[in-house]
């Protein structure tokens, strides 16, 4: 029942950690979301110190995005072009990421940092979930309607600003016109982000490719996926390289989880209603959310920590 | 009987010395047995705790010989050693945070204590802390600086028994050690639960033998807890070829996700 970690130094039960996986792979089957952002809070949960959580849910990741790449690779649906841009600043924010964490940890500020990125972008993730479920269920078109035309105004206003941009550039495979600073600078976002959070950050690249890049559905998910396999290829190494917060073993319990429930849950996804699961998600989200922010504002029971994030 | 041997039992003076010579040997007699009723003896079982995939900690059996009235305590330690930590502190009056630093110094990694009766009861103060028993006497020995290396408060030092405790690595157990009292000698024993969260270590088990107040022999061994198998090995190469086992990672990663892909023909979950 019990496997200890050699890196993370602490024995967890594998069921545990398989069930997790499982939850979270399920969760990503369903709603088509990744699970990063909420698997390296569970972790932490079940006592894997953060930045182990964190570096190791990255090497989770990149088992889990690669079979999906390689299928819309196969199907042509990955615009390499865009993706290359979003690489590059995927690699220098994941460099600048780790390199953070690094710092961070010497002062005993990355379990800090980790926390509040994850109370700010599951916050705002869970909560626009939220309303944008509760408006589906209860089918207000009117409010919907203004909501849309307040969204075109605002993406008016961003694509306007993003043509006067230098190094105008065209995408044939998404069949649109950006500078090519647009992805570099959403790539080293999104690559900071998957350094502290442990995640691949497709829950923010994929509505910016939509609304920002105007990127077509079926080409966003395939460059998605490329972008966050090879981000998170270079999170990986580099965090066992210079942080050696990579627990291999721990990131297999997880992937063995994880792929079946996302099997699963896109099984199940067929079945269920959409709009309802959309809600259950964006409250356990939310959950996820209060727990964290709970944990930085209430007393600690100890107020003694080991340094370094351990 | 012959000349010789008369010769010798004349000289030997037999009525007046016999009692004398009785007397003698079974002083001897007693005071040999005393001796090896109490030479104080330890044992540990196992000596040496493999960590592998499925360790969660493990069962040791301290175990010996003593004097049959004498208490036992059984300290299970590691050298004293500095152990740098942090604070918690709050931080513009909402968030708790890591800020400023405590050093301490001269504690154990892991600290657990088993006697046979209550220590206070057993032991005099002084032997108490001349031998580092109970809480306490380790407080008196160690040192705690911060940043500056200025002392802290003996707050501070309770929180460290707090963490310790939390994490299993401190702990005593008073009137756990049994003793047996029978014709094959006088053995003590005591089961510890050794906990998972006890480091890769060369651990000190001391036993002491404790009578009218103070600590009259003293007997150690040590238990060795160590990695071992395909744990060492990923252990060591997470540390000493750090660039290879991040490699490894990536590339054992990669070919799951592929391989599990192909079985599924739809792959696995997206971002």
């Amino acid at each position: 029942m019990y496997m200890y970690l050699p890196i993370a130094l602490t024995s967890v039960n594998y069921l545990l950690v398989i069930g997790l996986g499982l939850v979270v792979g399920l969760l990503s089957g369903l709603f088509g979301v990744g699970g990063g952002f909420l698997m390296t809070p569970l972790l932490m949960m079940i006592g894997i110190p953060p930045t182990i959580a964190a570096a190791t849910d990255a090497n989770q990741i990149v088992a889990a995005s690669s079979s999906g790449m390689f299928a819309h690779w196969r199907l042509g649906n990955v615009d390499f072009k865009m993706g290359l841009l979003l690489l590059i600043g995927g690699f220098v924010g994941g460099a600048a990421g780790v390199h953070l964490i690094k710092l961070l940890r010497a002062t005993g500020g990355a379990d800090f940092l980790i926390k509040i990125t994850y109370v700010v972008m599951l916050g705002g993730v869970g909560s626009f979930m939220f309303v944008e479920s509760l408006l589906a269920l209860h089918k207000n078109k009117g409010a919907a309607k203004s909501a849309v035309a307040a969204k075109q105004k605002k993406e008016e206003k961003q694509s306007g600003f993003l043509r006067s941009l230098p190094m105008q550039m065209h995408f044939e495979k998404s069949g649109v016109t950006h500078s090519g600073l647009v992805p570099l600078a959403l790539g080293v976002f999104v690559g900071v982000l998957a350094a502290i959070m442990g995640v691949g950050g497709g829950f923010l690249m994929v509505p910016v490719m939509i609304y920002m890049l105007r990127m077509p559905m079926h080409v966003v998910v395939g460059t998605s996926l490329f972008q966050i396999l090879f981000t998170c290829v270079e999170v990986t190494f580099l965090q066992a390289y210079s942080n050696r917060t990579v627990d291999f073993i721990l990131a297999l319990l997880l992937l063995v989880g994880s792929v079946f429930g996302a099997q699963i849950g896109t099984v199940l996804g067929r079945k269920l209603h959409g709009d309802q699961l959309k809600i259950l998600l964006a409250i356990l989200v939310l959950a996820v959310t209060v727990k964290i922010v709970l944990e930085l504002v209430m007393e600690p029971s100890l107020h003694l920590a080991y340094a370094g994030g351990h | 009987m012959s000349r010789s041997t008369s010769k010798l039992l004349g000289k030997v003076r037999f009525p007046h010395r016999f009692p004398l010579i009785i007397a003698c040997a079974l002083g001897l007699s007693a005071l040999l047995q005393t001796v090896s009723v109490g030479a104080l003896t330890a044992e540990v079982q196992p000596a040496r705790i493999p960590i592998t995939f499925g360790y969660h900690g493990a069962t040791l059996t301290v175990s010996g010989e003593s004097a049959p009235t004498d208490d036992i305590v059984v300290k299970i330690s590691t050298e004293p050693t500095d152990t740098h930590m942090k604070r918690k502190t709050k931080v513009g009056g909402v968030v708790w945070m890591k800020k400023g630093d405590i050093e301490f110094k001269g504690l154990p990694l892991a600290y657990m204590l088993y006697s046979t009766a209550d220590l206070g009861r057993i032991l005099e103060p002084a032997d108490l802390n001349a031998s580092g028993l109970g809480y306490e006497a380790l407080g008196a020995k160690a040192t705690m600086e911060d940043e500056e290396g200025k002392a802290v408060d003996h707050y501070w030092f309770d929180e460290f028994i707090k963490l310790k405790e939390k994490e299993c690595l401190y702990s005593i157990h008073e009137g756990t050690v049994v003793r047996r009292h029978g014709a094959t000698g006088n053995q003590f024993q005591v089961v510890v639960d050794w906990p998972f969260q006890a480091q890769p270590h060369n651990y000190i088990v001391e036993v002491l033998a404790v009578r009218d107040g103070h600590v009259v022999e003293r007997a150690s061994t040590r238990v060795l807890v160590e990695q071992a198998g395909l744990v060492a090995t990923l252990s060591g190469m997470a540390t000493k070829h750090a660039g290879l086992y991040g490699l490894m990672a990536v590339i054992v990663a990669l070919v799951a996700g592929l391989g599990v892909g192909a079985v599924f023909k739809k792959g696995g979950g997206s971002h």
